[in-house]
């Protein structure tokens, strides 16, 4: 069992180990997450910096396969500023992986780049998929944060690590090593203190419009935790002082709120004899949506594919769309989503199991 | 002309809107009826309760259009429309299954259908519309569609395909 602490609550988590099958003994959240900060090496290729909790899973394959071969490393500067972050699944785990450019003065080993060519650095949160909700959030907070207080020293761990390979360590180097080191020690004590505050935070705010705190609380629910404090409205002990929604009441009911999802998957079903999926999908909702964009992607060797992509410039109120795609050979799931192109707000996200489909 | 004029209904009193799945039971009616008219090859089991809605696949759009008779809520007419890339990437807009309840043949409910559909068509880039209307067709239906600005350009042979193929 994982124990997920924080200063706020504690969560008893049943996870699998990547390493050991076994169920581990109680465990912290430094062990459920688990952050990658990483560069580009002009001359060794994708190079950890720092691992968080612990470097010792630098030299672990089994961890460093995907992370070394995410699809961040392959998105061009173009692409960055149309996604804000990249999620690959992989073995029970959840990758979401964010690429930023910081300053740079380091001494470049290959033709054609100067030292203030900047430096590329990936940073990736794996989390388990049962709790793959808060990577969103994660990633963004401990992204800026680095970037924001960063900027001007992460080439510096860089040279640390670069120098640390030198046979002959001269002064210089020694102490390029030691402020390399010290800067390093900084920087994974802000990582710890982002991710404690956020878990902490995550429950804990009075915002019950927010799906992702009702799946907080929900998933509290479905793993043991007691939650019936906030159903009865109790909650001066509770560790979060988030209300339920209750889609009983109508949202005319004061003080409460109704669960309003906007879009919702009415069917899908797989047409057998021209090996296609058919999923109708309905604006719940009495407003219409204008410039809408529909995907099926499905992931193949780490990267994600497109099988279609819909423009939907105005989806009426209560409307219900259709939207047929083909399905390929050896390939049982897809993601289908829904996203909003002006803002790329996702609207609507379901994975798709060909073989769970009637 | 007076005469004529009462016959027609009042454009003001047709709603042109897309298909909703309420609307199956009323539709299945009237392809009956078109089917019983000209064969159009209706397979009951195939038009479900889904197949009118707005449909969006790879390389095609399809939307099924449905006039409602405002004063009495009644769908009187349907036709669908779709949009096809075809292999010199343009969109041709098709009008297919155009129908016209029994009492409500002969009072422009079509021609109101067939307008908003041109327009929608032009709204999704197509460059020219095409219907399909049966060979032994009333020559007077040709008129009609005819006036609307739809020239004959194509004489289509269909095989229907047996187990023996």
């Amino acid at each position: 069992m994982f124990l997920l602490k924080s200063n706020y609550y504690v969560i008893w988590y049943p996870l699998v180990d990547l390493n050991n099958s076994k169920h581990s003994e109680e465990k912290h959240i430094e062990e459920v997450v688990i952050v990658y900060v990483l560069y580009f090496d002009e001359a060794r290729g994708h190079i950890p910096l720092l691992i968080y909790p612990d470097d010792k899973y630098k030299d672990d394959k089994k961890y460093m396969r995907p992370v070394k071969y995410h699809s961040i490393w392959f998105l061009s500067s173009d692409d960055l500023s149309a996604l804000d972050h990249i999620d690959l699944e992989y073995k029970g785990f959840t990758y979401f992986g964010k690429k930023i450019f910081t300053k740079s003065k380091r001494k470049k080993r290959r033709a054609g780049l100067e030292e203030e060519t900047p430096e590329t650095i990936v940073i990736i949160v794996s989390l388990p998929n049962d709790i793959e909700i808060f990577g969103d959030g994660l990633i963004r907070k401990l992204t800026e944060e680095i970037q924001e207080k960063y900027d001007e020293q992460l080439y510096k761990i860089i040279e640390c690590e670069i120098a640390k390979e030198q046979v002959i360590k001269t002064e210089k180097i020694k102490s390029c090593i030691q402020e390399g080191t010290i800067i390093k020690e900084e920087l994974r004590s802000l990582i710890s203190k982002l991710i404690n505050d956020y878990f902490a935070s995550v429950v804990k705010q009075k915002d019950s419009t927010s799906i992702k705190q009702q799946k907080a609380i929900s998933f509290l629910s479905l793993i043991g935790h007691d939650v019936s404090h906030i159903i009865s409205g109790v909650s001066d002990f509770s560790f979060s002082n988030i209300k339920l929604f209750d889609p009983s009441k109508s949202e005319s009911d004061k003080g409460e709120l109704t669960l309003k999802v906007p879009l919702s998957i009415s069917s899908i079903h797989m047409i057998e004899d021209s090996k296609e999926i058919e999923i109708i999908v309905e604006n719940k909702t009495d407003k219409e949506f204008k410039n809408v964009r529909v995907k099926i992607t499905h992931v193949k060797e780490f990267f994600e594919k497109e099988i279609m992509d819909q423009f939907i410039d105005i989806w009426f109120p209560r409307e219900e769309l259709l939207f047929i795609s083909p399905i390929l050979p050896q390939i049982n799931e897809y993601l289908f989503f829904i996203i909003d192109d002006k803002n790329k707000d996702r609207l609507l996200s379901k994975r798709i199991d060909i073989n769970l489909l009637t | 002309m007076e005469e004529q004029d009462e016959e027609y209904v009042d454009k003001h009193d047709i709603i042109i809107r897309n298909y909703r799945t309420s609307d199956y039971q009323a539709t299945l009616e009237i392809l009956r009826q078109l089917h019983n008219t000209y064969d159009i090859g209706l397979n009951e089991q195939r038009w479900k309760e889904s197949s009118g809605l707005r449909q969006f696949k790879p390389n095609l759009k399809r939307i099924t259009l449905i006039a409602e008779y405002k004063p009495n809520g009644e769908v009187v007419g349907m036709g669908m429309l779709e949009a096809v890339k075809n292999n010199l990437g343009q969109y041709i807009g098709y009008l297919d299954n155009w129908a016209t309840k029994r009492e409500y043949i002969g009072k422009r409910v079509g021609e109101i259908l067939a307008k908003r559909a041109i327009y929608i068509l032009k709204s999704w880039g197509c460059e020219s519309v095409r219907i399909n209307i049966g060979y032994n067709a009333d020559k007077k239906l040709i008129n009609v569609i005819g006036k609307v600005g739809f020239n004959p350009i194509l004489i289509v042979l269909e095989k229907k395909i047996t187990e023996e193929d």
